[in-house]
């Protein structure tokens, strides 16, 4: 009854018009995305209509009706999934540019698809040599490019879970997920007789399950902590609070592990509620840090005391031009606990004035060290 | 009769031209004055690195000519003539067992003496003194940080020229401003990289006083070549002395002479990145140089007592004329130290290479310093830039220079 553009058309209707159902509901009802969807969905009905009443408005020789009698291609989705694709990208255009880049790939993906599924039906009367062709012609791009999504698309559920769930119960989730998908594998490899349709079986259950929990989480979003800090931005650097006291959010999962893969210039130290500073290859403590204008050094510091604490490096100050203020320049490591250590990565491009040296000093503790930059 | 006795005279001179040649070449390799020469050890890293070439050179030169003498015997012994074609065999198992004994076996003699020599030359534990050395396209800048017990109270800082204590353990502490860099000072030990965002150690000691050259060995950009270094060891006394000096406060220039107009057009010009430590602007505050505003990597050369040293544009050029250079390069150790810190003096000052210097650095030292084209690197000078000075201008600034001693 249907011919294939009509196919099309009415699966192009039935996309937009839920996309327009889904836009109205889930973003705003008045808005403009919601008007151009249904847009879609009318004129895509319309055509559906003369492509019908038309007959794809082909127009056969009785050769070729015999021939296509022959040849009728047989059922394809691809078709639909390219009007998915429209949908989406239609639909992206209208909210966020990731449904529309998503869309453009579909399109690309079906359409390539489909063209080699047509090319390869014309190519003989032997449906099995037929099938051949069409597997070599995309067979190479297609396994890799399903288990590229395929993977791509399980990561992507797996974060939104974790994203979700609280810290805690993220890490028992991720332990009862593995040990169930190895206690499977397991029962998989040692019980021939599980193979085959309990396999399917399991990895279909598995993947709907996946989707279920992973859409869930995506919906509901980050946990309340993350999306908080990601909208105050409280880990930037014009956010540090470089007091003594704790800070709720820049001291908030400090991190107390160090990578020593930079190199590092000078380790300071608190012990015994003392100050000191030691580099490599003096074999003395020492009371100045030298680092070289402009050269991104980095100094590490290490909290033997009792109590948390942090290094403040003070850089002088400067005078805001627009209000004549003059302020604080410096930066501070995270509060560190006992037996923990920070890394502070400096780059200074002038060298302090006999007026304003620069220093390090921790706040509560009595002494500092001096920084020079020739 | 007489074409074979032409053949085998022509064949002769050929061989004797040749192996005239070969000589030749081989000698040329036994020159004397070669201040980068590996196997003139001033220092005892360096005599390690050279006791290990003793071992290994030899050994290896025995090996080489045995085996490229033997292939030259089988192929000249073995050459097609029309014969059948041998027999072809499996192998002899013993000969093969033997060829791999026998290298395996020198390779471990080789081994053992390699292995030692590279875990003494990284001992560090015994330093006496730290210079950090940070490379940058395309010179070499040396801080000393505070030291008290070498007499260094406040940081110094130069360029081009590491100056040293004779007999004392220096580490080096390398790093690098932008791009990968390679330290090497031939007579006194071996090359280690200065690579961004990392601190290397090297170690260097001299024996006696003297000067020793050496250059950048990780290309670096257009003037890799040009990125020289020279290492100037004094003896305890005179590195003191070199040390006060250092640490002496800045004098300007007194009014109404020549040299105070090139202090002012010191702070016009050449502030924009170099750093004269002291130096005061019109109005009494600290003239700040702002390389970072200027140039690519960030720093230019401080110019601080810029005279008590021999070499500038990453001692490409001399600032001593010939003469002077020689009376300092070739001083014997007794009088090295004193030739050396009597820094340059307007007579023995090389004023043709620094005015053409001040006049169109680039045109000295290629330096990407064409400023049409410096979109990528933001507008910034990789090196320093022809900044049009008038020949008025320089010779003020010549005139200023020379008060930095």
């Amino acid at each position: 009854m249907f011919t294939p553009s009509s196919k099309y058309f009415v699966g192009l209707t039935g996309i937009a018009l839920v996309s327009a159902i889904l836009y109205m509901f889930l973003i705003n009802p008045s808005d403009l995305g919601a008007i151009a969807l249904f847009g879609v969905a009318a004129s895509s009905a319309l055509v559906a209509g003369f492509t019908l009443f038309t007959r794809d408005g082909d127009a056969f020789t009785d050769e070729e009706a015999v021939a296509a009698a022959t040849y009728a291609p047989g059922a394809s989705i691809w078709p639909i999934v390219f009007a998915l694709g429209a949908a989406l990208v239609l639909t992206g255009l209208a909210t966020v540019p990731v449904v529309f880049i998503l869309g453009i790939g579909v399109l690309f993906g079906a359409g390539l698809e489909w063209t080699i599924q047509n090319w390869s039906q014309r190519a003989s009367a032997d449906t099995a040599f037929n099938s051949f062709v069409r597997e070599r012609a995309i067979g190479a791009l297609e396994y890799p490019g399903l288990a590229a999504v395929g993977l791509g698309v399980i990561a992507y559920l797996f974060s939104r879970v974790f994203l979700s769930l609280s810290k805690d119960a993220g890490t028992i989730f991720f332990i009862v997920v593995a040990a169930v998908i190895f206690a499977i594998g397991f029962l998989i490899a040692f019980k021939p007789a599980m193979r085959g349709k309990a396999t399917v079986l399991i990895a279909v259950a598995g993947a709907v399950a996946l989707l279920v929990i992973g859409g869930i989480a995506a919906l509901s979003g980050e946990r309340h902590e993350l999306a908080v800090a990601s909208e105050e931005d409280h880990y930037s650097a014009e956010h540090r609070e470089c007091e003594v006291e704790k800070s709720e959010h820049y001291d908030h999962h400090a991190n107390n592990q160090v990578s020593l893969r930079s190199a590092v210039t000078a380790t300071i130290f608190v012990e015994d509620g003392k100050l000191r500073a030691q580099a490599i290859g003096i074999k003395k403590d020492i009371d100045t840090i030298t680092i070289p204008r402009s050269l991104g050094t980095t100094v590490i510091f290490r909290n033997l005391d009792e109590t948390e604490h942090r290094l403040v490096v003070n850089l002088g100050s400067h005078t805001v031009a627009e209000t004549g203020v003059k302020e604080k320049v410096g930066t501070c490591t995270q509060l560190t606990g006992k037996k923990q250590e920070q890394a502070l990565t400096l780059t200074i491009p002038k060298p302090a004035t006999p007026e304003e040296p620069y220093f390090f000093e921790v706040p509560g503790i009595e002494g500092e060290i001096k920084l020079v930059v020739p | 009769m007489d074409t074979v006795n032409n053949v085998k005279s022509s064949r002769r001179r050929f061989s004797t031209t040749v192996a005239g040649l070969t000589g030749l070449l081989f000698l040329a390799g036994c020159a004397t004055n070669a201040p980068q020469d590996t196997w003139q050890a001033k220092g005892p890293n360096a005599q390690k690195i050279s006791d290990l070439q003793w071992i290994v050179f030899p050994i290896a030169g025995v090996v080489g000519v045995l085996v490229l003498a033997l292939a030259g015997y089988i192929m000249f012994k073995y050459r097609d003539k029309g014969q059948p074609i041998p027999t072809q065999g499996h192998g002899k198992p013993t000969a093969e067992i033997i060829l791999t004994i026998v290298p395996a076996l020198i390779l471990t003699v080789v081994g053992v003496f390699t292995f030692r020599a590279i875990f003494e030359l990284a001992k560090t534990e015994d330093t006496e003194m730290i210079i950090n050395v940070t490379g940058q396209q395309w010179w070499w800048e040396y801080d000393y940080p505070v030291q008290t017990e070498l007499g260094i109270n406040t940081p110094i800082i130069s360029s081009g020229q590491l100056v040293m204590p004779v007999g004392t353990k220096v580490l080096l502490r390398e790093t690098s401003r932008d791009v990968i860099h390679s330290y090497w000072i031939p007579a006194l030990n071996g090359k280690k990289d200065a690579v961004p965002g990392r601190i290397h150690l090297l170690r260097l000691e001299a024996d006696k006083p003297g000067i020793f050259a050496g250059q950048c060995t990780e290309f670096c950009g257009l003037s890799h070549a040009n990125m020289r270094m020279e290492a100037v060891a004094l003896s305890k006394e005179d590195f003191a002395k070199w040390v006060a000096n250092q640490q002496k406060a800045y004098t300007s220039p007194a009014d109404g002479t020549l040299a105070k107009e090139g202090e002012t057009v010191f702070l016009n010009q050449c502030v924009r990145c170099h750093q004269v430590n002291g130096l005061k602007k019109a109005d009494g505050t600290p003239a700040l140089a702002a390389p970072d505003e200027n140039v690519y990597s960030g720093a230019a050369p401080n110019l601080s007592h810029l005279m008590s040293r021999n070499t500038f544009a990453g001692a490409m050029f001399d600032l001593l004329r010939k003469n002077c250079r020689s009376d300092v390069w070739d001083a014997t150790s007794e009088e090295f130290g004193a030739k050396y810190l009597a820094g340059v003096s307007e007579s023995c000052l090389n004023q043709t290479d620094l005015r053409a210097w001040l006049r169109n650095a680039p045109a000295m030292k290629p330096m990407y310093a064409d400023p049409t084209k410096l979109t990528k690197t933001g507008g910034k000078y990789r090196g320093m830039p022809n900044l049009g000075l008038t020949e008025d201008d320089i010779d003020k600034l010549v005139a200023y220079l020379l008060t930095l001693k």
